[in-house]
């Protein structure tokens, strides 16, 4: 076992683990943290998606000993259920959840998204959204609540 | 003083005779006369249209010419090249925007000449070299497949070559080197399957566009035969005497992969492969087996070697008096880490083949390129095909710890010394 600095939604957390721990362990496990779902384990479903700097990463195949300084966010960071954030209120109001479990991972995924292209086109928010899967099949309605996102942050006037 | 104006007189015409001369010649080779246009309603017999429904999928027409699933044949799909970005075109038979004007023999003088039907030059990026040698009969029954096709309206996108290639007839030049209209001989004492698999591969397939590298001019270099070339800034591996497949290809293991992606044990099509997989597994199985054949004697030409392949499991840890021992802990550590927990665990039902690493034949390429882009984008199967699959890392791994990996892995995978421009080419596709 090794310690390991991770910073977490922007705190540092001291955790005890095996180099080969998935990130996703650590964060539900050790960190309490159980937005991010564990679905098929070999990165091929997104239920698990977190942002590793910035950037989608299926925390399933991230081994903690990878991570180092770089910050995670997990869908903790993005509001809450008295606050919720502007991608999880569009995602509220599209009823945008069945089951709900894929939900925190498209929420990550798309907050990676509009953080980086903040006017996306609709063949972009699909591109983008692509590699999570729905097995409910809301994919249409969590497209539209991506879309009603963007257009709430452009109206704001920014990202 | 007289003598010397004369002289100089006869220079002068001289000179003039031979401008004259080059320029004609010139014209010669650049200037193709535009065909008429067909107008007059066609029927084409369906077993014809068949037939080069299945050669469209040997040629896989739709890979440059189908960039938008719902709109089959349009074109529009850019392709970068050396000298510049070329666009595919509408081959649906929309008699504007399409071939829907061109009779039989505008059609037969693009595939074997390079030249659309008003009379301007092709670029090579569409392989006429190659269908310059498909038979009459082959080229009719491609024809009959795609005036039978639904006609769409797509207007050429614009080409961006840069200069001086913008000026088509120079092509000419290139056809004068390249082009060889000689035709597809069979081979005496081989098997019909077999020359079926060599005339398929050469004149319809054009396996060697991208297998066989290319000279600065863009041409094949036909020294080198099949030598290993690219394709999307992928390595396309040799298929002759030099393929770096650490274990010899069966022919079993070649026609699976050519069929579905998958040989198993041995390899997974990924990159530009993972399309040419797609056409072949809907064209005719016999055909596919011919290919399989042809393909499979001339891999068979590379020489029995040993390699870490033959005892593959877990790698090792680095040696501790290894010159680069802090990059290859590291690399080690990715490994062990990361990959191990499929490759090791020889998890094969979920992803189709994950190899003890020492048999990934991309450890063995001359280049690192098929390996890093393997590492950061993973293999992600086409839509409606069965699993083939390896997550990405792009976004998990670190510029250095890919870097690592990579020598890591060619050096206690491959044993071989690490690629002098492996940090190159990383820093390059983690841009991407």
């Amino acid at each position: 076992m090794t310690t390991y600095r991770l910073q977490v939604n922007g705190k540092v957390h001291a955790v005890d683990q095996d180099a080969d721990t998935p990130l996703l362990y650590v964060l539900r496990n050790d960190l309490e943290l159980n937005g991010a779902k564990f679905g098929c384990g070999l990165g091929q479903c997104g239920s698990c998606t977190v942002l590793l700097d910035g950037k989608p990463a299926m925390s399933c195949m991230v081994p903690v000993s990878v991570v180092g300084q770089r910050p995670v966010r997990t869908v903790e960071g993005l509001g809450n259920a008295t606050t919720p954030g502007v991608l999880q209120q569009a995602f509220i109001d599209e009823q945008a959840a069945q089951c709900g479990y894929c939900i925190a991972g498209m929420l990550m995924q798309a907050t990676a998204l509009l953080e980086k292209t903040p006017a996306p086109t609709d063949a972009q928010i699909r591109a983008h959204m692509s590699p999570n899967l729905c097995r409910c099949g809301t994919h249409m309605r969590i497209l539209r609540a991506v879309r009603r996102a963007a257009n709430t942050l452009a109206a704001k006037g920014k990202p | 003083m007289v003598q010397v104006r004369r002289t100089r007189h006869i220079g002068w015409w001289l000179l003039l005779a031979a401008v004259i001369v080059a320029t004609g010649i010139a014209f010669a080779i650049m200037w193709r006369p535009t065909l008429a246009p067909h107008t007059a309603p066609q029927s084409f017999d369906t077993t014809s249209v068949e037939r080069g429904a299945n050669l469209a999928r040997l040629g896989m027409c739709a890979s440059c010419h189908t960039p938008d699933l719902s709109r089959p044949f349009a074109g529009g799909k850019p392709m970068n090249t050396p000298f510049g970005t070329v666009h595919s075109t509408n081959i649906t038979p929309d008699t504007t925007t399409g071939i829907g004007a061109w009779s039989e023999a505008a059609f037969t003088r693009a595939m074997r000449e390079g030249v659309a039907r008003d009379g301007h030059l092709l670029y090579p990026a569409f392989p006429y070299n190659h269908y310059v040698r498909m038979t009459d009969g082959d080229i009719q029954d491609l024809y009959a497949y795609f005036m039978t096709r639904p006609a769409i309206v797509a207007p050429a996108r614009e080409n961006r070559m840069t200069f001086p290639f913008g000026f088509r007839p120079l092509v000419a030049f290139w056809n004068v080197l390249y082009l060889d209209d000689a035709p597809w001989q069979p081979v005496a004492g081989q098997s019909a399957e077999w020359n079926r698999g060599a005339y398929l591969a050469d004149a319809v397939a054009h396996c060697a566009a991208c297998h066989t590298p290319r000279t600065l001019l863009g041409g094949p270099d036909l020294k080198k035969q099949l030598g290993g070339g690219e394709a999307d800034d992928w390595y396309a591996p040799a298929l002759n005497e030099h393929s770096p497949s650490p274990l010899p290809w069966t022919r079993d293991q070649l026609q699976a992969y050519l069929r579905t992606g998958v040989a198993h044990d041995h390899a997974m099509a990924a990159g530009p492969m993972q399309d040419v997989v797609t056409h072949l597994a809907q064209a005719d199985e016999r055909d596919v087996a011919a290919l399989a054949a042809w393909t499979h004697s001339q891999l068979a030409k590379a020489p029995p070697r040993k390699t870490p392949a033959q005892q593959a499991g877990p790698l090792p840890q680095p040696a501790k008096d290894d010159p680069d021992l802090q990059r290859m802990t590291l690399g080690y550590a990715v490994y062990a880490n990361s990959c191990a927990r499929c490759h090791d665990a020889g998890r094969d039902a979920s992803s189709g083949t994950a190899l003890p690493l020492q048999k990934a034949i991309a450890l063995y390429d001359p280049d690192p390129r098929d390996l890093i882009h393997i590492t950061l984008d993973g293999i992600t199967p086409p839509d409606g095909e069965p699993s083939r699959f390896m997550p990405a890392f792009r976004t998990i791994l670190t510029e250095e710890q890919t870097g690592a990996l990579a020598a890591y892995l060619r050096k206690y995978g491959a044993n071989q010394p690490v690629w002098p421009d492996l940090d190159k080419a990383v820093r390059k596709a983690s841009k991407e």
